[in-house]
């Protein structure tokens, strides 16, 4: 299976974690539900990739499977490939596994909240990561952690490393789990919807360290989100998700000003912010598809206000419209500027 | 109360639609739907057995100590004149597919009406225990104020309380009987009901749905039963089913130490008659323990299953 | 002649007493809302945003009484809300209506939809079965709903088809007024529009005004006709919206829109607020904002300043413009 960039895989630079079609099914008492039912992507060195979609579109299960974090019965990875360093991710050892998480992939979590022990103090958590993979004292390993508080821009980063999740507020949550996430250098971050249950200038404070981020470290982002407008400040290139899948790619200005897919347009038009004001907003008809019971086709044929016969049936090919753009819909078949899957 | 009249002008109180919803969830369950099997047959049998038995007090020396059909024992009896033991082999008979105990009395039949005592008890002193329960915690709930710290002062009093001491004392002076135990029980047994259904009302409370109602111009009353009993009855139910298995242990325990009507055929008594000829008749104690056993398990997996049902956050 | 003011609040307060130990001393308070003053026409979307905390929920809350305030007026339609009882509070309440954040607890899982847009007709003495069946048939079509669902319960439908479902038993009554608290945050971005349509559809054909109370300012400069800001508990500025998204003044407002890249006004550099929202038990002295303000001066630490109109129809809280 050719992975989607085709050519601009090798146009940019080169590829540090590539995914290809990528099938994570849950089997469930009530039905089979594809949270992941097909997804290629690449991701480059020192690149923001952004997956974008609504509420059960797959982005999230996506991020998780990369690390095989999903609840393993019922989930499973039914197909696919994840490749990192020349080795399958979706097959290999769970030591190995456990080597990269953390280390190499790190990942950050919506909510802060949940996800930081209660019963230990943020110091703690950062070191233990520290120290699971990497052989230094608990000295140096504290001294690690206060030096990252101090990049994420935390006031009196070495009283902040010996207080407890409660007692920190919610931005400052936030903060010290990308401290943490970053704690062991990793290739790749993995984001999911950081910025989702904060404030909003608690979101610029999040996002500015974002990108200060990304630009010091030679790092690697997959920025999951449903906010457009985070998408067009902190990405570089854009994955639109629907249905379990990838239905456009594109570089983010590139997306934002000519969207190919009908979703994609669908989507950019209907957010109040970029569209004339006081007129009606253009929204999508019907609602997201469920993932238990998806339609026949193409995902989004229900609610395309272009849809056509062929979509009703069958699953649309990923085409380069572009050598940078790629969308999958039928009415995009017959113009593969570059050479996509046809 | 005359809006509350017309809310339910002539509806049903459950509506086939919600209860199809909740038996689509529950029927899921394989377990709980072996369980409510187990409780159907249970209560058909307590129900209508007792009619097609004998006697189950019938004593008969002659047939006594009788094994289950398609068991036997050995039976020693000592020769005071020839000094010896003779053993002689006595075989499980179809009239008594379950035996006989120590008086003859035939085991099936005591077991049948014992089912039948259980749930009486089951359900009475539960009824009597979740009635009271949620009487003290929806009040206490939605008064809020002296009225609350004082109920469950009062709650904290009673769950404290001896009730094992209580039954003793009403023991001696009145005598043992099956209705002393459901009255103590359930009126004893309501405390963690209370404490449950007040925490269950009040976080309904805070819902956004009760404040809509408030702000539509709905009266107190209009809201405590249109929105909050409906919501908490699926609480109510699910913990009256899971009681009633303690319940019934309780009433077997109890009996089983000598403090129920001992003229009764409940469970716990022939456990009690039987705990003394273990090793002569071991199926006296083994064949009501079985019964409570699966009882209890019935009880239990169809209490879960009613809970998850219930939950909306449950993914069923 | 009937007067285009339709909402005036002055001074408004609500203090929660904070208790700790046994006998419940009070160790604190916290001031939700601390004074404010606003106004509604008629027909008008007043567009209330802030952070978590600020107390604008709270302030919608005390609107329609279902929260005492602790001082303060509240006069609708003339009418002074805070001292009304009986059936005269439940007839104001037919004309302000409140449509919340959360679909799945807005709407009570044990009753038809039907039952649920009908209670306020019902509590209002309506009692004829037929009547009660057109109007919620005629309620439900109006926000785009089958009337044939009516005997249908909460969980058989979608998150937006919940929230419509929650507008239509807010116009049960014909309110003048209805508070938006956050009515379209919990749903998706395709789904929002929808609603947000509905709503502006609703407000052109019946004449409604709404408080809009949302913390996402893209939708509020499309919904709203005048936007005010709220911090800890106080309303920092308001102005009409053109004025406000293009040339704000308070330093807040200003933190706030930059942001948001596609809301920062043209020519500004983007601000960073350090730390966090001070607690409510303890807000900073003097401007409650001094403590993140990146236009801070002396004067911010000991006076609080009040709220001026610094501009025609610009009022704003800033020593900046005193």
């Amino acid at each position: 299976m050719k992975s989607v960039y085709g050519n601009y895989a090798k146009v940019k630079s080169e590829t540090v974690l590539e995914v290809i079609n990528l099938k994570t099914w849950f089997f469930t008492r009530r039905g089979t539900v594809k949270a992941v039912n097909g997804v290629d992507f690449a991701l480059k060195s020192g690149e923001c990739l952004c997956l974008v979609g609504e509420s059960g579109c797959g982005k999230s299960v996506t991020a998780l499977s990369v690390l095989r974090l999903f609840d393993s019965p019922p989930g499973r990875i039914v197909q696919g490939e994840v490749i990192y360093k020349g080795t399958d991710l979706t097959k290999c050892p769970m030591p190995y596994l456990r080597k990269i998480r953390g280390k190499d992939i790190a990942m950050v979590f919506q909510n802060a909240q949940s996800s930081l022990n209660p019963v230990f103090t943020i110091g703690d958590q950062i070191a233990e990561q520290v120290m699971v993979h990497q052989r230094i004292s608990r000295a140096e390993a504290l001294d690690r952690a206060r030096m990252l508080m101090e990049e994420m821009n935390i006031p009196q980063p070495g009283r902040a490393l010996k207080m407890y999740p409660h007692q920190m507020s919610g931005g400052m949550k936030q903060r010290a789990m990308i401290a943490m996430s970053l704690s062991c250098n990793p290739a790749i971050l993995i984001a999911d919807e950081p910025t989702t249950s904060v404030d909003v200038t608690i979101r610029a404070q999040i996002i500015y360290i974002l990108q200060e981020l990304k630009n010091g470290r030679d790092m690697s982002v997959i920025f999951i989100t449903h906010d457009l407008s985070l998408v067009k400040e902190i990405g570089d290139r854009a994955a639109v998700v629907y249905g379990g899948k990838i239905v456009e790619v594109a570089p983010v200005e590139h997306i934002l000003k000519n969207p190919a897919h009908p979703y994609t347009v669908g989507l950019i038009d209907c957010l109040p912010d970029i569209s004339a004001q006081n007129k009606r907003l253009p929204s999508i008809p019907g609602n997201t598809p469920n993932p238990l019971d998806m339609p026949p086709g193409c995902p989004f044929h229900p609610r395309c206000p272009k849809v056509m016969d062929i979509c009703r049936a069958v699953e649309p090919a990923t085409v380069n419209i572009t050598d940078v753009h790629a969308v999958s819909c039928h009415l995009f078949v017959n113009m593969d500027g570059g050479s996509g899957n046809g | 109360m005359t809006d509350i009249k017309q809310a339910r002008r002539g509806k049903p109180v459950v509506d086939k639609r919600l209860l199809h919803y909740y038996w689509e969830r529950l029927s899921k369950n394989r377990m709980s739907i072996a369980g409510l099997g187990f409780i159907v047959l249970l209560s058909l049998v307590g129900i209508f057995g007792p009619i097609f038995i004998p006697d189950p007090q019938k004593t008969d020396f002659e047939i006594k100590n009788m094994p289950p059909i398609g068991f036997s024992i050995d039976e020693s009896v000592y020769d005071i004149k020839t000094g010896e033991f003779t053993t002689t082999v006595i075989l499980g008979k179809p009239d008594h597919p379950l035996g006989t105990d120590s008086k003859g009395r035939d085991m099936l039949a005591m077991l049948i009406s014992g089912a039948r005592i259980s749930l009486l008890v089951g359900l009475l002193a539960t009824g009597i225990a979740i009635f009271l329960g949620t009487f003290i915690g929806v009040l206490s709930a939605y008064s809020g104020g002296w009225v609350d710290n004082a109920l469950m002062r009062f709650t904290d009093i009673m769950m404290t309380f001896p009730f094992f001491l209580l039954l003793v004392m009403i023991v001696f002076i009145f005598g043992p009987s099956l209705a002393i135990i459901v009255l103590v029980i359930g009126l004893t047994g309501w405390t963690g009901a209370a404490r449950l259904i007040r925490s269950e009302t009040l976080s309904i409370r805070t819902r956004d749905f009760i404040t809509a109602s408030r702000a539509l111009g709905a009266s107190d009353a209009r809201i405590m039963f249109n929105h909050l009993i409906p919501n908490v009855s699926s609480l109510v139910i699910v913990m009256a089913t899971l009681s009633i298995p303690g319940v019934i242990m309780a009433e077997a325990a109890l009996s089983f130490i000598g403090l129920g009507d001992p003229m009764s055929t409940s469970w716990g008594t022939i456990l009690n008659t039987g705990q003394h000829s273990l090793d002569t008749a071991w199926w006296v104690a083994v064949e009501p323990g079985i019964a409570l056993f699966f009882t209890v398990l019935s009880f239990n997996f169809f209490g879960d299953g009613l809970r998850d049902a219930f939950d909306p956050k449950a993914s069923i | 002649m009937v007067s285009n003011l339709l909402l005036q609040v002055k001074g408004l307060r609500k203090y929660y007493r904070v208790t700790a130990g046994l006998m419940s001393r009070t160790r604190g308070e916290i001031r939700a809302v601390d004074g404010v003053s606003l106004a509604i026409n008629r027909g008008e979307v007043l567009g209330l945003v802030g952070e978590s905390g600020c107390g604008k929920s709270t302030l919608g809350k005390i609107i329609l009484r279902l929260e005492e305030p602790t001082a303060g007026e509240i006069n609708f339609n003339g009418i002074d809300v805070i001292n009304l009882k009986g059936r005269d509070l439940r007839e104001m309440r037919g004309k302000m209506q409140i449509v919340f954040q959360d679909p799945d607890s807005s709407l009570d899982p044990r009753m038809t939809v039907g039952g649920s847009i009908e209670e306020a007709l019902v509590v209002h003495g309506i009692s004829d079965s037929a009547e009660l069946e057109e109007r919620v048939a005629r309620l439900m079509e109006k926000v785009g709903l089958e009337a044939g669902f009516r005997e249908r319960y909460p969980h058989e439908f979608s998150g937006g088809q919940k929230q419509r479902i929650g507008i239509a038993r807010a116009l049960a009554m014909d309110p003048q007024l209805i508070i938006a608290d956050e009515p379209v945050s919990a749903l998706d971005v395709s789904v929002q529009a929808q609603v947000l349509n509905l709503m502006m559809d609703i407000r052109d054909r019946d004449g409604l005004a709404y408080l809009f109370v949302s913390h996402d300012l893209s939708v509020v400069r499309y919904l709203s006709d005048r936007v005010a800001v709220m911090y800890l508990g106080k309303i920092v500025e308001m102005a009409d919206k053109e004025e406000f998204f293009k040339a704000p003044l308070h330093p807040y407002t200003e933190a706030l829109l930059s942001a948001i890249a596609s809301l920062r006004p043209d020519g500004r550099n983007r601000i960073l607020l350090t730390g966090d929202v001070p607690s409510p038990l303890n807000p900073p002295s003097g401007c409650r904002f001094h403590t993140r303000c990146h236009r801070m001066m002396p004067v911010c630490q000991q006076i609080e300043p009040q709220l001026t109109e610094s501009a025609p129809g610009h009022y704003v809280s800033c020593h900046l413009y005193a």
